[in-house]
């Protein structure tokens, strides 16, 4: 009840910030509101479930592209379109899931980056179908029970999408499926000594955090109303990680404060250095790694238990002067 | 005939750069465990080595050559002296390395875009620009030479760790890292070492690749996914398996462009194809690495 109420003045906050913002600011919301989703979800599959995967990108690609050729090239309802790519997604995450997963390590992460590749080696030479290079444009989303979602409206859609996700990684981290991905993460054999499956754990986490990404490409296909493969590119994948590990792997406060330093710092730092933002990015991450594994997440815990030490020991000597 | 065995010599030569690439991985990943997926930023950094002394300061070719090698050496050892080796001291997780690596890779792409612009720049071919006919094989002068340094390469790198002690030392390591710190290999050494020779391997592979594609900041990615493809294909245990990958990668690959009735865009997903086909049937490569003894 009490979480209840809290997601529900988080949903009014976020959303009522859309509705005094100004068309460019109103972008960079959105886009925030998205990388933040990505970054909650990869931080599931990375942080906790330990899977270096570099596809999760392709899957945001995967589901703009799917929803958006369904409902102009298929010609379907917008809710049976949104089904359909979410079925897509999951029937590609298990394609992929099942065979590499077998994977130890490294191995994944190529298969994956492989798979990555060659979803944009699709892109480009889709034709008709996904645009080529120049990718689809010209599309705008059909109403919904005869009403316009559009401005502020749709950033409330995009706002529930980050709660929904942020909600139900919050359950299952918390539910025997966390404990099992950790498991799984920390030590694939003690796992399944204890009884996991550890490749069954393995494939759900990709499965489920993939189609949370194909989820929210859906809904990032209406924010620029196109889509190209130049959005899907590799870089994307890597920006994602960096934002994961300098915010901190494995927690979702690390992923949320990640996404936000990242995505904001280019446009903070682009009057000082144009567009050299991404050698910041290479050194923030080569420091964090090397001095602060735990991210900045981890900095703010060593502040807040240095503040609860120190009142410790205040309070020690007020009863033993 | 005559194009087949002109497309033979073109394939030959590009899998051995592949195969040069895969080697600068396979020599850190063997004794270290480290994937360092910053090798193709070091063929990159070694290509515009290579136009700087060759183009700009228009040195003779062996001069620039050797003091580029030289700079990569120098680059492998600072990387792991800077990156790596504090992480291994602290006795980070083991994808720590990886993912600073990977940070690194971001870093030297960055520099170049900064100090020298996003345009291509021309790196000469070190024989100069031509056609050399051996019988029915013919093909560019650069063709051959980067099949003969490979060849150099392989077999000094072969005959290194077959049949010097110090080589030993390090396939010691890669077999049992405890066991060898044990039998008084220092493991500090031989990981600086490993970086510092796959840096020059890969800046190599760079140098010798530039004059076709010249020299670009983002040339670095696609060199690192087609090095980690032959590595794969040939297996990471053994150094000839490195040229072999690149060798059977290079033939598919150019053969499906020249032959297969697709389009060409989509022939660029071969690679990518195979690589996942053999992550899945054959992880362990075409090469199987060797076992300890008991």
């Amino acid at each position: 009840m009490k979480s209840l109420v809290r997601y529900i003045v988080a949903a009014l906050v976020l959303s009522g910030v859309a509705f005094v913002l100004g068309s460019y600011q109103t972008d960079v919301y959105r886009k925030l509101l998205l990388w933040i989703t990505l970054a909650l979800s990869y931080n599931f599959l990375f942080g906790i479930c330990g899977q270096v995967a570099f596809s999760h990108f392709a899957f945001y690609g995967i589901g703009a592209y799917s929803v958006v050729i369904f409902i102009t090239q298929l010609a379907l309802p917008l809710p049976l379109a949104v089904l359909a790519t979410v079925a897509l997604c999951v029937a590609l995450a298990l394609v992929v899931a099942i065979p590499a997963t077998r994977l130890a390590g490294f191995y994944l992460a190529l298969a994956t980056l492989a798979f990555a590749q060659l979803f944009i080696v699709v892109l480009n030479e889709g034709g008709t179908v996904t645009g080529g290079t120049g990718g689809l444009t010209n599309y705008r989303l059909p109403d919904i029970f005869g009403v316009a979602v559009t401005g502020p409206w749709y950033t409330v859609a995009i706002v529930l999408l980050l709660l929904g996700t942020f909600a139900m990684l919050w359950r299952l981290e918390r539910s025997w499926f966390g404990r099992a991905c950790r498991a799984v993460r920390d030590n694939p054999d003690a796992a399944v000594a204890m009884g996991v499956d550890a490749r069954l754990t393995k494939v759900l986490a990709y499965t489920i955090t993939s189609a949370l990404a194909g989820l929210a490409g859906m809904v990032y296909a209406f924010v620029d109303n196109t889509v190209n493969p130049a959005i899907f590119s590799q870089e994307s994948v890597f920006q994602l990680l960096f934002m994961v590990i300098v915010g901190g792997a494995g927690r979702p406060a690390g992923a949320i404060i990640g996404a936000t330093v990242l995505y904001l710092l280019p446009l903070v730092l682009s009057p000082i250095i144009g567009h050299h933002h991404a050698l910041v990015f290479g050194l923030f991450m080569v420091l964090v790694v090397i001095f602060q594994p735990r991210g900045l997440i981890g900095l703010w815990d060593r502040f807040i238990s240095g503040r609860q030490h120190r009142q410790a020991q205040v309070q020690l000597r007020k009863a033993h002067p | 005939m005559n194009d087949l065995l002109e497309l033979l010599v073109s394939a030959t030569a590009s899998g051995c750069v592949y195969g040069l690439v895969a080697l600068g991985y396979l020599l850190i990943t063997r004794p270290t465990g480290i994937v360092n997926f910053a090798v193709g930023e070091w063929a990159m950094l070694a290509a515009f080595g290579a136009y700087v002394a060759l183009s700009r300061m228009e040195m003779p070719y062996p001069v620039g050559m050797a003091l580029v090698l030289v700079l990569m050496l120098a680059i492998g050892w600072l990387t792991e002296r800077l990156t790596v080796r504090p992480l291994v001291e602290k006795g980070a997780p083991p994808l720590a390395p990886v993912l600073s690596l990977l940070g690194m890779l971001v870093v030297f792409r960055e520099s170049v875009s900064i100090g020298f612009g996003a345009d291509p720049q021309p790196v000469p071919p070190a024989l100069g620009f031509g056609r050399f006919e051996f019988g029915p094989l013919a093909g560019a002068y650069q063709s051959f030479f980067i099949i003969a340094i490979t060849g150099l390469v392989f077999t000094g790198v072969w005959y290194f760790f077959e049949r010097t002690l110090t080589g030993k030392s390090f396939e010691a390591v890669a077999i049992d890292r405890r066991a060898a710190a044990l039998m008084g290999v220092r493991l500090g050494r031989v990981t600086a070492a490993s970086f510092a020779v796959g840096a020059a391997v890969a800046g190599l592979a760079g140098m010798l690749v530039s004059p076709n594609v010249s020299a670009h900041y983002m040339m670095g990615m696609p060199l690192a996914v087609q090095g980690f493809t032959a590595l794969v294909i040939g297996g990471v245990g053994r150094v000839e398996g490195a040229l072999l990958g690149g060798l059977v990668l290079a033939l598919v690959e150019q053969f499906t462009v020249r032959y297969a009735p697709i389009p060409a865009g989509l022939a660029m997903g071969v690679p990518l194809v195979l690589l996942i086909v053999f992550l899945l049937v054959r992880p362990t490569g075409l090469l199987k690495a060797r076992e300890a003894r008991a």
